[in-house]
This record gives C-alpha cells, structure tokens and sequence, in this order.
C-alpha cells in the first residue's frame, strides 16, 4: 500500500447519501467538444438528423479516425456554437424507446486481436473514452502507451463512492478490464483504498489470469485519489512517456460495449454540495442534461437569481466535477465527458465586513489563521456532529485580492509530487518551456494542482495557467 | 451600520473608477474599501472554493506577532529611562510606575510608527496608484519593524528618509512586495546604519533622555561592551527578559518568542528557517566556545541567542517568505548560514557589532542562488530517471 501524507480533505457539507434514483425526466444528451482538452471538432451531423447511439456527431479535424459518439437514440435538436462559430455541444434529443440491446445481431467483440480492436474502438466511438498523459488529451490512436492507470476512487471533496456507483455493473468493469489489458503491452494499474469491494472483485477475476494487470492500493487525504498523484508513484513520465487514463465507469461502459456490441455509455453521477436538498446518485446516461436533477435540489427553484446559461450571476453554482477542479456548467448545462459528479455550491458574492479582522469561526483555511484552524480534526472529519457555528461554510468567494506569489513552502505540503510548485508555476507563467520540461511539466496536469490554488493567499488562477502552459508544449511538440 | 457603510461606499465608489472624476484615487479607493470588506469577487477560473487566508489575514497575523515585542519594548524605552532619575518625568517608586513607563515608550514610538507608515504607505499608494495595481498588504508588517528596530532616539526625518530608501530602492524598483529580494524593513536599517552611523551605534543611542526629544543617555547594550572588549554587565536572564538598552523593540526574547509562537501556529512563518538559524548560530559559537582565543569567543554560545538582533531576525526578519529561500531544502541552509555568518562577524569583527542585519542581507543576496541549486538536484533526479529508462530499453 502506497501511503500518501501531504494533501488536504475539504470538510464540504452535502455528501451523496448511498440511494440512486432513475432520472427519468432527462431526455436532452449532448457531446460537447469542450470537454476535450485541445479538441477541433469537425461537424458530422445536421440539425433534425437521426442518430442512433454510437453513431459520431462530430471527430476530430487532426485525426478524424477519433469520432464522437451519440450517447443516445435520437434526433440531433440543436448544435450549439459560440463566438467565432466555435463548435460548444451537440444537443441530442432522445427518442422515446430505449436502446434495445439486440443480443442476436452483435456478438462478443474479440479482444485478443488489438489492431482490429483499436479500429472498432475508434469507428464506434469509444476511442474519447481513453485519455492521455502528458497534455490530458485524447489518447493518440497509434500511441503505445507505458501503463494505463484506472483510479477506482475518487478523493476530492464531496466525491462519489465508486463501489456503490458500479454495484451491478462488476462484469462490465472487470470485462472493461480485460480489453484495455489488451491495449497495453505495459501494466495496467488498477488502483484502490484500502478495504473496496470492488477491488476483491478485480483481483479474483482479472488479476488473477492477467499478468499485466496490478491491483495497488493508495491511502491518505485529498489528492490520494488523483491519477496523477498514482502515476507518479507508480510509473512517472517522462519525456517521451504516455500513460493513459480511464474513468470508473468508462470502464464498464466499454465492458457492456465487448460483451454486447452496444454503445451504452450509463452513468451514475452523484448530485452533492451545500446547496442540494437531497444529495444522493441518479443514474442516467453520458453528457445527460443536469437541469431536471438540479431544479429538484435547489431549495428555492423559482428563485429569481436562478439563471441558466453558464453564468456566475445566479445564487448557485453548478459545477459539473469537484469543486476544486469542475467546471460550471450552469442550470441548463449537460454533465461533463469524464464526470461523476455533480457538484451544487452556493455563490459568493457578498461583501465580507473586516473579513481579514474578525476571528472566522466558520471560514475554513489550510493554514492556522483563523479560529476555525483550533476546532480539533477529529471533530472536523466527522463535520455532521459539529455545531452550526462551527461548520465551515463554502462558496464560491475568492476571499481576497490578487496579489503577487509571496508565501513560500505551503504548496509543498499538499503537493505530493517529485516536483518543485513554486519554481514550475513561475515557469509556466514565464513560459520557459525549456525549464518547464526539467521541472517536470508532464507529470502534472491542472487538477494535481487544485489544492496548492485552494490554499494560495495570494488568490492566483493556477490551474489555468498549467492548462496554458501545457497546450503551449502540445502546440511546440505537433 | 455596516449596512450603511456598504451604501455609503457603493454610493461613492462610481466616482472613484476609471473615467470617474476621481478615477486617478481608483488604488487608494480600493485599498481602503478592501479594507473594511473584503470583496465580494467570485472564483471564475480553476478551483470554485478557495481558503479563506487572503494577504491582508496572513499580514495581520505577522502584526499580531509583533505585538508582545512592541509591547514589552514600550514598556522597556520607559524602564530605562526611569533608571535615570534626572530624565524620569514622572513620580519615581510610585505604584503606577509601571504604567508610567508603557506610557512613556508608547510616546516615545507613536511617532516613529507614525512616520514610517505615513511615508511609507504614502509612497506605495503613488506606486501603486502609478501602475493601477492594488495596494499590497507588505508594508503593514515593513512599516512596524522597521520603528522597531532603530535606537529610540532615531531622529523622526532620519527614520522618514530610511523608510523611503527601503520602499523605493529596496522594493518598488523591483515592482513592489513579493518581487524584492532584500528584506525592506533591514534595507531601511542599513541606511540608517551607514549613513548615521553616530546615531545608530555606540553607547549614547538606546536610551531617551526627555519624552520628545533626539537626546539619549549613556546606556552601554551587551554587544556595545562586547565589541570594546568588555564583558556584559547584564546577566543573561536580563536578557532573556530583555530589561537591557537596545534598540526599540528587539531586547526581549520571551516577547519575541511568543511571537514565534504565533507565526509558527498560525503557519505563516517557516519553523526550518527559524530552527536551522538557531543552529547554524549555536554551532558557530560552539566553534567559538572550542577555540577560545579571547573573551568574546569565550563567551557561552548561547548568550548570542539573548544578544541584540538574534531572536528578533531569526524570527520576524530571516523567515521573510519574499527574501528568504523558497525551497524547503534551501531554508534549512539559507537559515543556517543566517545564524552561522551573524555569530562570525560579531565576533570577528569589532567594527559592526550587530551581526544578524548583514547576515541577512547577505544571505537575502544567496537565496536565489541556494534555490538554484536545490532545484537543480531535483532536474537532475529527473534527467536520471530518463536514462535509466533509455538504458533499460
């Protein structure tokens, strides 16, 4: 077991209760080429075409074998575009009767046959579900991967229970396993805490008769459960290097894809945070429409600070992800290519009194500055028992000005990394590529970096400056 | 109330953006509406929930820090001014004496305070104003240490002339807090040092002799007498206490280490650089101790912890997150060759009695050059790691 010590666990109220419930109501689905990191889209369907799940709606103009599957039987209802035409999603209206699964016509995939498996991955539109490390893209379809790293839990705050999310869906998953075993000739990591069902599953039935895969088990805070943090204990890249990296239920979704034929992307996604009345699972279906599962967690759902449309203005934040490292998608948005989660956070746009002054029972901070630093921890993990005065509260406040990078030695302690943060930020923002690539630019990807922007006094952006930082090497490297 | 204030700013604030017809005040505007509350800005890129520390918290909580040394060294300009009767312009042996002497220290620093953070602020308000950047917290902590460790008797335009040296040269030519790489607070000593040297040194300094005025008594400071080849008159628990002259606020080492107490819960201040200045300073008199050439190198290592500037540097001064090493690996050794370099100049050069400011100055100058080689090992951890991979293919 790999013990992980630096990090932080944000005592976030509203976990999911372990309940799931069909979101019946969700008929929108949408693929959106956003989700992507560096992705042109080339459009491959019209609006009021009829899709079948599977069918592409859009690939990748760079290498158009990457195609984009329909989650979904349907009719394409809207493509929607930004500024500069900019392709945002593809909107897809399901139609009334569910995706049969015809056991007849498709028989088992073979998956011994990798060349032949790669190209119906890639034709049927499973191929987006692999991603790669360095730059977070899609995973190269001629890349020979050293590993490939499936993380089956997730530590961030407010995270879904894998164990429970993939209850039922065993033989998929471990099926799932078996196929990306094939597409690797390095290992492929499986990685758990300690004491997951899921994890006896997998080493009876996978790890057992496959030599390549290897069950490893992580313990500690918040990132413990980020692929990167377990890349860099169990392979770290280097240049040259690709790991690839697959989601939970992606795993299964490709598992229900060998054993039947069918692209049945289903998606168990946790609905949590501070502003859901009833946090618990739903299940649904990739890139599903979050508006109908929203609109029935938010306390007040005619409150008319209540807006759609992707903007901070409204009094919730929907952020589809983690709160560290999520994306907001807004009422009316569709749940993210990668994401289990879907998190309800209150905004912060209130003035805060002498905010810097007063003693701050309820503020949460890494370090000892206010009182909230004295409550014990104990009593903090287990943050339900605590007393209303003293819950932290959390939104979406920046809690301060911007101001230069001045203190030092804080990003290290929630950094469990081989790397220098400080010295790798400051090489990103000056855009030193060179010096980038001796501090190890490819091990990380923004999200390793969430906890050091939570913590940093000095309120700056990092993540995106580590996306930046990391297209502008892709570009250099194309 | 609140409330009202919060009208009363939003009221005012269209006049003070750019385009309003006080749109050149937009800095000072911000700085004193960020003041009162903290802003109602939301995250809009990467992580959606932040910590609640800001720079002004992490600010405060260095002045909050400071405060039992400032205290106790008020308390310590009126104790050895009472020592002297002539000059004691209250009633001696009275039972409010000891609120006699808080009084007349804290007459005795308003003004130096005053002066620094008046000239101080001032100038980087213009700076900031000059660039439209916010102002930034630094000086809050700059301006009080820099009073508090000049003589008492520091003439005010002397103090007003350092602290503007030290913002301007020692800071905003950099481009303002967090891009200097000496510590502005000893940049402002400094000057004071080697343009004033008669008021700044020597015995005649440390102690006021009247509430307002620049005139001092005798009062000879450890490392004075040291330095002249004496032994201490002051018994190492005075010291300790910090009933010694000394400059204004540095003699106490019980207040400072409370303060310590503060900055290492609280998270702000480094503990590797504070620790590792402790011993690289008592290893070197220990090296002293064992050499043993003449009464100074005789002298019980520890008693240069109790002396001067040592406790307040090591604490307030070397762990300056701007000036110092930023590696973790580096603080160790910037700290160490702090406490190391103070012990040898004192002791080997009778000419700066007070070794800790060049120490830190000196090694303010090296931090990047420590980094430079602490990150370097790790790039070349990583280049190994490369090859061996190659080599196993």
């Amino acid at each position: 077991m790999i013990k992980i010590k630096k990090g932080l666990d944000l005592p976030i109220e509203g976990a999911a209760e372990r309940r799931i419930s069909d979101a019946c109501g969700v008929s929108l689905f949408a693929v959106k080429p956003t989700d992507y990191v560096g992705l042109v889209p080339r459009l491959l369907v019209a609006e009021g075409d009829k899709v079948s799940a599977g069918d592409a709606l859009f690939c990748d103009k760079n290498d158009e074998r990457i195609r984009f599957a329909s989650p979904v039987n349907g009719e394409v209802k809207t493509v929607v575009r930004g500024e500069k035409r900019k392709l945002l999603a593809v909107v897809v209206q399901a139609s009334a009767n569910a995706p049969t699964i015809d056991e007849t016509s498709h028989s088992r995939i073979n998956v011994s046959d990798t060349e032949a498996l790669r190209s119906r991955m890639l034709e049927e539109g499973l191929w987006p579900l692999l991603r790669q490390r360095p730059f977070g893209t899609v995973a190269g379809p001629d890349s020979s991967p050293k590993a490939i790293v499936v993380s089956c839990f997730d530590s961030a705050p407010l995270a879904p229970d894998y164990d429970y999310v993939m209850q039922g869906r065993e033989g998929d998953f471990c099926t799932g396993l078996e196929t990306l075993a094939a597409l690797t000739e390095g290992s492929l990591f499986v990685t758990f805490r300690p004491g997951q069902q899921l994890a006896r599953t997998v080493e009876q039935h996978v790890a057992s008769h496959l030599k390549n895969v290897k069950v490893e088990y992580f313990d500690g805070p918040h990132p413990a459960g980020n692929v990167g943090t377990q890349i860099a204990r169990l392979c770290p890249i280097n240049k040259g290097d690709t790991v690839w990296t697959v989601t939970v239920q992606d795993v299964a979704t490709i598992g229900h894809w060998v054993a039947t034929g069918v692209y049945h992307p289903i998606r168990v996604i946790a609905v949590a945070g501070p502003q859901a009345r009833n946090p618990h699972y739903y299940r649904t279906l990739a890139g599903a429409s979050v508006e109908t599962l929203v609109r029935a967690q938010i306390l007040n759902p005619t409150y008319p600070a209540l807006q759609a449309g992707g903007n901070n203005s409204g009094s919730v934040r929907v952020v589809s992800g983690n709160v560290l490292s999520g994306t907001c998608i807004g009422l009316d948005g569709f749940i993210g290519a990668y994401d289990s989660l879907l998190t309800l956070l209150p905004e912060g746009n209130y003035y805060d009194f002498m905010g810097w002054l007063l003693p701050g029972f309820k503020k949460h901070s890494f370090s000892r500055t206010f009182m909230s630093g004295f409550v014990p921890q104990c009593m903090v993990k287990a943050f339900t028992m605590l007393p209303d005065c003293l819950k932290p509260n959390f939104d979406t406040n920046l809690h301060g000005g911007v101001r230069p990078l001045v203190f030092t030695g804080n990003f290290e302690r929630v950094f469990p990394f081989d790397i220098y943060p400080l010295q790798l930020l400051k090489a990103c923002i000056i855009g030193d590529i060179e010096l980038m690539e001796k501090l190890g630019i490819y091990e990380v990807e923004p999200e390793d970096f969430a906890l050091c922007e939570y913590i940093d006094p000095s309120k700056t952006d990092i993540q995106p400056i580590i996306r930046e930082a990391l297209e502008k090497l892709r570009k250099e490297a194309i | 109330m609140f409330d009202n204030l919060r009208t009363f700013i939003d009221k005012i604030k269209p006049t003070f953006v750019k385009g309003g017809k006080f749109g050149w005040l937009q800095s000072t505007f911000e700085a004193f509406e960020t003041f009162a509350f903290t802003p109602n800005t939301v995250t809009a890129r990467g992580s959606h929930v932040r910590d609640a520390v800001d720079m002004k918290r992490a600010m405060i909580t260095v002045v909050i820090a400071l405060v039992p040394a400032l205290l106790f060294g008020m308390w310590n300009i009126g104790y050895q001014t009472s020592l002297h009767a002539e000059a004691w312009p209250f009633e001696l042996g009275t039972a409010a004496s000891w609120w006699y002497c808080l009084w007349f220290g804290f007459l005795r620093m308003l003004p130096l305070i005053v002066v620094s953070y008046i000239v101080g602020l001032g100038i980087e308000f213009m700076f900031a104003q000059i660039r439209h950047h916010e102002v930034n917290e630094g000086y809050l902590v700059t301006g009080l240490i820099i009073p508090m460790i000049v003589p008492v008797t520091t003439p005010l335009w002397q103090l007003a002339l350092a602290v503007a040296f030290a913002v301007v040269i020692g800071k905003e030519v950099f481009g303002g807090s967090g891009m200097n790489f000496l510590n502005p607070a000893l940049v402002a000593r400094a000057f004071l040092f080697f343009s004033y040297p008669t008021h700044m040194s020597g015995d005649s300094v440390w102690i006021a002799a009247d509430l307002w005025g620049t005139d001092a008594i005798a009062g000879a400071t450890p490392m004075g007498q040291l330095a002249a080849g004496l032994s201490p008159s002051a018994s190492a628990l005075d010291m300790f206490i910090g009933t010694i002259p000394g400059s204004t606020c540095e003699t106490s080492v019980i207040a400072i280490l409370l303060g310590a107490i503060v900055l290492l819960v609280s998270g702000i201040g480094s503990w590797r650089v504070m620790l590792s200045v402790v011993l690289g300073g008592g290893l070197m008199g220990l090296l002293f101790n064992a050499i043993g050439a003449n009464a100074y190198m005789q002298l019980p290592f520890y008693y240069h912890f109790l002396m001067g500037g040592f406790a307040f540097g090591a604490v307030f001064m070397a762990t300056d997150p701007v000036t110092s090493a930023q590696t973790n690996t580096g603080k160790w050794i910037y700290g160490f060759l702090i406490g190391a370099f103070a012990v040898l100049l004192r002791v080997l050069n009778p000419a700066y009695p007070e070794g800790m400011m060049l120490s830190i100055l000196l090694m303010n100058c090296f931090a990047p050059l420590i980094d430079h080689l602490v990150v370097g090992r790790n790039i070349k951890m990583r280049e190994c790691r490369a090859v061996r991979k190659e080599v196993q293919q």
